[in-house]
Parts: structure tokens; sequence; C-alpha cells
């Protein structure tokens, strides 16, 4: 059979299965008591095993298949994970992902896994390879005491205090476990009966499963209950027992003591459930403060709730070529060109119906428009989701203790862009866990916590995206840095001593320079930051550092959105057109010549109690037909970049209009005042005014 | 080793130049420019190509001849070279020749007035005519724009 058309499908496929193997591995690292991320595992490795079979990669589907049968010993209680478990399936997905990456390659897909396979062969038959880890987690050890215990059967504060009370009461409080017979044709029924009996005899404090679904037979063959009965053990025992087709009615008593210990593996397996939202926080789908409120309620309640949330959700989608998409773009402008046109034509001709259409037609480009530019916004998610595996590896092999904390993953940004943008982060963070984080002896003796924290961050902010990877490191060793410079012939040691600390920062992406003691294979070789620089420049973003010595360093990303559409405030000088876009334009005004000051040589004028500079866009652009100097009152915009505000003068305001970005081509470029062209609905060119180049 | 090429033929303060025709992409009458501030005086400024913003510069002033001012015969030759697309002004394009490299001799030094680094070489054709063929990576060479705007601010 023909299987090339198939492998794009299958590389896509195995690749998103693989990342939610390596995602679910980590979150199972962190509570390994839960066994529904063992199944989503499972699940994942099965489809892949299934996948790679029938593509016939022999290899993957070998080692796949012995990674299931762990899992699945696993997930049916018989095995319990531990550091050696982890590591060898951790091996085994670095493998896998070889294999797929071999398969994209245009290879066979084949590698090495006999090793690899006899491994997981040993997990099997249970002769671990390495002793277990004896530091099993506080959770894993309570709840394994006491085997009644299962998640699901906590209870939380309340209900354990009416169990407590009680008992200090008198009231025998017990946990009863039922078992219907397997022959049973109506075993809601029988489940009624048993609940209509309890009932009478006293109170029930929890079942589970939920009444609701035990009447609804949504139950196998045995449910539990926390009960408080007013009459003794043996004559429930007795009222019980006079239901038919019961196979077992277990009668435990509680005391306080076995009570207490509910009560400890209540709170342990809240630890469990926060080192559960901490991951949750760090793969990041829900909005972060809100994960965080929520930690100080009761979690029994609340585990059941959360699953689903971080489960990955099933969507309805289809994959386009990108080029497709770029192509829809490009006709798309074109439309939106025709669209402006229209409208200018149709108010100078002014017919009714005319202008009821041409309206209807921009409502719905509008509409069409937000679907064409949705459709090119990826989340950063897809970038960030290899980050946390990435950390764990490297923290272990230097060494280190490391939470890596993502926020803002949801932060969408164009599909272009997210596709180069991997690279330089890997290498920001590669650097920030390398050279940054300090070694555990090196913290401990700078009085931090034994744990480095490495942040990531991504957040809109006006027209730009930016991302923030912060670690509480050492900081850069601008003296240090200064040194090697010198040495290198990056400055001249007289150069050197005017430096800001801003300017020193920036060394760092000087071509040619390695701060690292000793050169790691993990970053460091001195090729690297400046390739990050000129990446990222070639996207039209800037990067920059700051750093406070033992402090840590926080290294900034500022990204276009590159949305190809934006919208923009048209402006006239004289006789040309100019657009700005209208994300940094606070306010539109009037400004009396007399209320513009001097002050220490240049423009000022007041606004809303506040001095803010003024800017004669005449002035700036060189206009050869018009100047602001004779009005006595002039049009403005005020402006913004990030905090600061300034008042533009210009001729006249045309109005605001959805424009196409266009470059103006490689052979014009550095002109710091203009980012771009657009083409008006006149078929004229107008120039794109950069409002962050005004504000200086 | 002689081979055949094509030029287009355009006008420049009374001389013949050529553009190898490999190297154009389309020939357009004078249409608005929108000038960009800051740049060298030759750039005129970016034109609408059909959707696509091009940068066009004056080749009287490239060169250092004269400007001129447009007239019916005006034309921008966009030509496409070194990843670059740019309009060049020219007083008029209206020819394309045939020429075999065995007609083309070093420029000299200085011809009508141009140095020679922007030039490819000179090619005698028909009678007593002379065709200066144009270096377009030298005339579109991007680093003597960086010099001027260094000179410039």
């Amino acid at each position: 059979m023909e299987m090339n058309q198939y492998l794009s499908i299958f590389i896509d496929e195995a690749n998103e299965h693989l990342q939610s193997l390596n995602e679910n591995m980590l979150r199972l690292e962190q509570q390994p008591e839960d066994i529904s991320i063992v199944q989503i595992i499972f699940r994942s490795a099965h489809t892949l095993k299934g996948m790679s079979a029938s593509m016939g990669f022999e290899d993957l589907a070998s080692l796949t298949h012995e990674m299931e049968n762990v899992l699945d010993l696993v997930r049916n209680d018989k095995l319990k994970m531990n550091g050696h478990i982890f590591d060898t399936l951790f091996k085994c997905l670095d493998s896998l992902e070889g294999m797929v990456q071999d398969v994209v390659a245009g290879g066979t897909g084949s590698g090495d896994v006999k090793e690899l396979v006899s491994q997981l062969k040993q997990i099997v038959k249970g002769e671990p390879a390495a002793p277990a880890a004896p530091g099993q987690p506080a959770a894993a050890a309570a709840s394994s005491e006491l085997a009644l215990v299962a998640a699901h059967m906590l209870l939380d504060q309340y209900q354990l205090s009416v169990l407590r009370q009680s008992i200090e009461n008198g009231s025998p409080a017990f946990h009863i476990e039922v078992t219907i017979r397997e022959d049973c044709l109506l075993k809601g029924v029988r489940a009624y009966m048993v609940f209509d009996a309890l009932e009478r005899n006293g109170e029930l404090v929890k079942s589970h499963p939920s009444v609701q679904e035990i009447e609804q037979e949504q139950f196998g063959h045995q449910f539990s209950v926390y009960y408080i009965s007013r009459i003794p053990q043996q004559e429930l025992q007795d009222t019980l027992d006079r239901i038919s087709e019961l196979e077992s009615v277990m009668i435990i008593p509680l005391d306080v003591e076995s009570l207490n210990e509910l009560d400890a593996s209540r709170s342990a397996e809240q630890q469990v459930q926060e080192a559960s939202q901490q991951v949750a926080a760090a793969t990041a789908t829900a909005a972060p403060p809100a994960a965080s409120a929520k930690s100080d309620k009761p979690p029994a309640s609340e585990a059941p709730a959360r699953a689903p949330t971080s489960a990955p959700v099933a969507n309805k989608t289809i994959r386009v070529d990108i080029e497709r998409l770029d192509s829809l773009m490009n006709l798309f402008s074109e439309l939106l060109i025709d669209r402006v046109r229209l409208e200018q034509l149709a108010s100078e001709v002014r017919r009714n119906d005319l202008t009821e259409t041409v309206e209807h037609m921009a409502r719905v480009s509008t509409d069409l428009q937000n679907i064409v530019l949705k459709l090119r916004m990826v989340p950063v998610d897809s970038v960030f989701n290899r980050f946390p595996r990435m950390v764990r590896d490297l923290a272990k092999s230097l060494g280190k203790k490391l939470d890596l904390v993502i926020t803002g993953a949801e932060t969408e940004l164009d599909r272009t862009v997210i596709d180069e943008i991997g690279d330089p982060l890997v290498h920001l963070i590669r650097n920030s866990v390398d050279h940054g984080v300090e070694t555990i002896e090196g913290r401990l003796e700078a009085g931090k916590p034994e744990t480095g924290v490495v942040q990531l961050r991504a957040f809109h902010s006006g027209n730009h995206v930016f991302i923030e990877i912060e670690d509480d490191g050492r900081g850069i060793n601008q003296p240090k840095v200064l040194d090697i410079a010198v040495k290198k012939g990056i400055v001249s040691p007289d150069e050197a001593k005017k430096l800001s600390d801003d300017e020193i920062n920036m060394l760092l992406f000087a071509p040619g320079f390695s701060t690292a003691d000793k050169i790691s294979d993990i970053s460091g070789r001195g090729v690297g930051l400046d390739v990050v620089k000129s990446k990222i420049e070639s996207l039209g973003g800037v990067v920059s550092v700051t750093s406070r010595a033992g402090q840590g360093s926080k290294w900034s990303i500022q990204l276009p959105l590159t949305l190809s559409i934006i919208t923009a405030m048209l402006v006239k000088l004289g006789s040309e057109k100019f657009a700005i876009p209208l994300s940094s334009i606070v306010e539109t005004g009037i400004v009396k010549r007399s209320a513009i000051r001097e002050l220490h040589g240049s423009k000022v004028t007041e606004y809303r109690k506040s001095i803010i500079p003024v800017l004669s866009l005449a002035d700036v652009l060189d206009s050869p037909d018009y100047s602001d100097r004779e009005e006595t009152e002039t049009e403005m915009l005020v402006i913004r970049k990030g905090e600061k505000l300034a008042a533009v003068l210009v001729d006249e305001l045309i109005g605001q209009s959805e424009i196409v970005l266009k470059t103006l081509g490689k052979y014009l470029t550095n002109l710091d005042v203009i980012s771009g062209a657009t083409i008006l609905g006149d078929g004229q060119v107008a120039l794109i005014v950069d409002p962050n180049a005004l504000i200086k | 080793m002689a081979e055949d090429f094509k030029v287009i033929v355009f006008t420049l303060a009374h001389e013949e130049y050529g553009i190898e025709v490999d190297k154009v992409r389309t020939i357009e009458r004078m249409t608005p420019v929108t000038r960009v501030p800051k740049t060298p005086a030759f750039v005129k400024g970016v034109i609408n190509l059909r959707g696509v913003v091009v940068p066009v510069i004056d080749l009287r002033s490239r060169f250092g001849l004269q400007e001129a001012e447009a007239t019916e015969n005006s034309r921008i030759i966009i030509v496409a070279a070194n990843e670059l697309e740019v309009g060049f002004i020219v007083d008029s394009a209206n020819d394309v020749i045939d020429l075999n490299t065995d007609m083309v001799e070093n420029p000299p030094e200085v011809v009508g007035g141009i140095k020679a680094k922007y030039l490819s070489g000179v090619a005698k054709f028909g009678e007593d005519r002379l065709l200066i063929l144009l270096n377009l990576s030298e005339v579109l060479n991007r680093s003597e724009i960086i010099q001027l705007e260094q000179f410039g601010a």
C-alpha cells in the first residue's frame, strides 16, 4: 500500500502524542498517585503504538508496546511509579522522539531500542534495575497505609468534623462497603434498598459513587459510604444482611484515631493538589491568578472539577497548509483596499441603495477580517510546551534544582513569528538555567532557597507581544563582561569606561562573546546571543536584558503582533497623508499655539494636569509644504509609549481606517520614524508613522 | 565565448543606457510618488505597483546628473536584483536590442559624468551608437545609502 500520503498525518499526530506524553509524564511526576493521568499516558502510548505498527515502524511499535505494558500495571495499581521508572520512561520518550525525527528526515524510523525494551521488561517483571527511590512522597505513604482511602473517598473538613462529633457523642460511625452480586439484574434497586435501610437507622455522611449516580445504576458492583448509625454495629449488619442479592457487606467502625489518619491523608492529598496546581500553572492553560486563589478552598470537592480543565480538549480541527492561509491573507488585503475605494466612491455618488450595500459589505468584510487574522494566530503555548521537559532535563544534568513557571501561554502570536521564535527562546532559557541559576551549594551560600525559579512570561502590550525570561540566579557579572569585551576587542578600554550598565549588558549580544567559565554542551560556545539578537531583529523585534548582581537577570523580547491589518488614524500634512496606528493614540484634540511653552529648549504643553512634550510631525518628517508654526490653533494627537505621553501636531485629522500593512521593501531600511506603508482607497501610498520612534 | 543577450534601452540626459532584459520586471508610466522622509535625495519615494509598495530612485540624481521635470516620455523601470525590487525614473525607455558580449568593452573612467563603478561596459552598435551598460548591483548598493544616511545624520 502506498503509505506516503499518510506519512505527514502520521508525523503530525506522532508529534502531538509525544508532546502529550511528555506533558503528562511531567504532571505524573508531580502527582504520582493520580491514576487518571496514567490513563491519558496509556491511551497516548497505545494510539502511538497502533499508528506506528500500521505504518510499519517496528521499533517505534515495539518500544511503545513495552511502555504500554508498564503503564498497564501502573494503572491497575499493580506497580507503583518510582524514580527509576520515570527515568526509564523519559528515556523511552526521547528515543521515540528520535525515531519520529528520523521519519521526518526521510529515514526509516528505526532505532536501537533493545536496551530500553529489556529495561521495561525488567520493570514489568518487578526486578528494579536500580533500587526504588526510598523517599516516596508523604501522600503516597499515607494513602497506601490506609487502603480504604482512595482519593475519591476523601472527606472534606466539614464531613470529618461531623463524624468526629458523632463519635464523641457516643453514636457509632462506620465505613461500610457493599458489594452486590454480579448476577443481580436490578442493582440500582438493591442499592436503593441499602440506602433506605441506612437512612431509617442513621445518617449518611458521604457515599461513593454519589447517591444520585447509584440510583442511575452508574456504578460497578460496589459502593461505599461513611455513615453515622443510631443502632449498634451488629444490628446494622443484620438489617443489611436481610437485603437479598448482596455479595457482602463490610462494616468497619471508625474511631477518632482513624479519622485523624483520614485528616492527615486529606492534607497530604491537598499538598498533591497544590503541587498539581503549580504544574497546572506551569503548563498554564487557565488564568494563573484564578488558579492560585482556588487553592485556599478544600480540594476534595474540586479534584474532579479540575481534572477536565487540564485534560486535552478534543477539538474539531482540520489541518491547513500555511501557504494557503498566506494567500488567503493576501487576497483579503486586496479586497480591503477595494472596499475602502468603494466606500469613497459611494460617498461621492450619494445613492442610498449603493451606500447601504457598501456598508453591508464593510460589515461582512470586518467579520471576515477578524476570522482571517485569527486563523493565523497561534497561542505561544505551542512553543512554550516543550520547555518544562527541557528545563527538567537540563536541571538534572547540571545537578541543579529548578522550577519553570510559565504564565501567559495563551497569548497569541502570528504563526510566522511562532515558527521562528522557538530557537531564540531555547537559547535564552538554556542560558538562564546554565549561567544564571547557581548550583544548589551556590544558592545556599548566597542565602537563597535551593530551588531556583525561571519565569517564562508572555503578554500583550499595545501593538506588541512581550516574552520575558527571568531567573533568580546570580545576575550578570558586569566587570567580567567588560573584561572579556575589552580582551576580545569588542570595545576599547577607553570606550569601556564610558558604558552605562545597560550598554554593558548589551555587549553580551555582540558576536563572539562567551562568559562561561567552562564550555558546557548546554550553552556558551560563544555562538549564540548574537544569533538570538539578529533572529529577533529579523522578526521586527527587540531584545534587551536587565540584571541585578546576585538577584537574577531578566531577558525581554518585544515582538510585533505582525497583524497585517491594523486600524490607523489618517492624518494630513499639507499635500501628504500619513497613517498612525490607533493603538498608540490616546486622544485627539486641538491645542492653542499659546498653550505650547518652551522648557529648556523643548516644547511642552499641559495635558490633563501633567506636562508632556510637543512634537511637530511636519518637522520630524521634513514636510515640504506645511508647517504648524503660523497656526494659532493646531490639531494634535496624544500618543503613548508605555508610560510616556507626547502630543503630536498635525495639519488635519482625516479619520480612522483599516489599513493593510506593506513593507517598504529591502532597499529602504533603517527609517526610524516610518514603520511601513499602506495603500489608500485612491491607490496612493501613505506611509505609516511609528509612534514609538517619536517618543524618545 | 560570444553570447547574445537582450537589453532594454533607456535615455538619461541624451545618453543611451542599457539594462539586461532579465533584470527588468516591468516598465511603467510615471505615477504619483509618495515621498519618504529621511532618505537620500535620489530616493524619490515609493509607488503603488499593483498592490505592492516599491521604492523608486531618480537615476539622474543617483548619478549626480542635473535633475529634470517628468515629461510625457518619463518612465519608471522596475528592476529586480540583489533580492531588491526598485524602480528607476528615466527620461524615456522605448527599445529592446540584441547585443553580443563581443560588442561590449570595458567602460572608461567616466562616461557622461557617471563614475565607472556604476557601469559594466560600453557597447557599440548600429551606426555609431554607444550604449552604456549599468552595473546594477553597484547602482543598488545599499552601503552607499547607509553612508549617506550617516552623513546626513
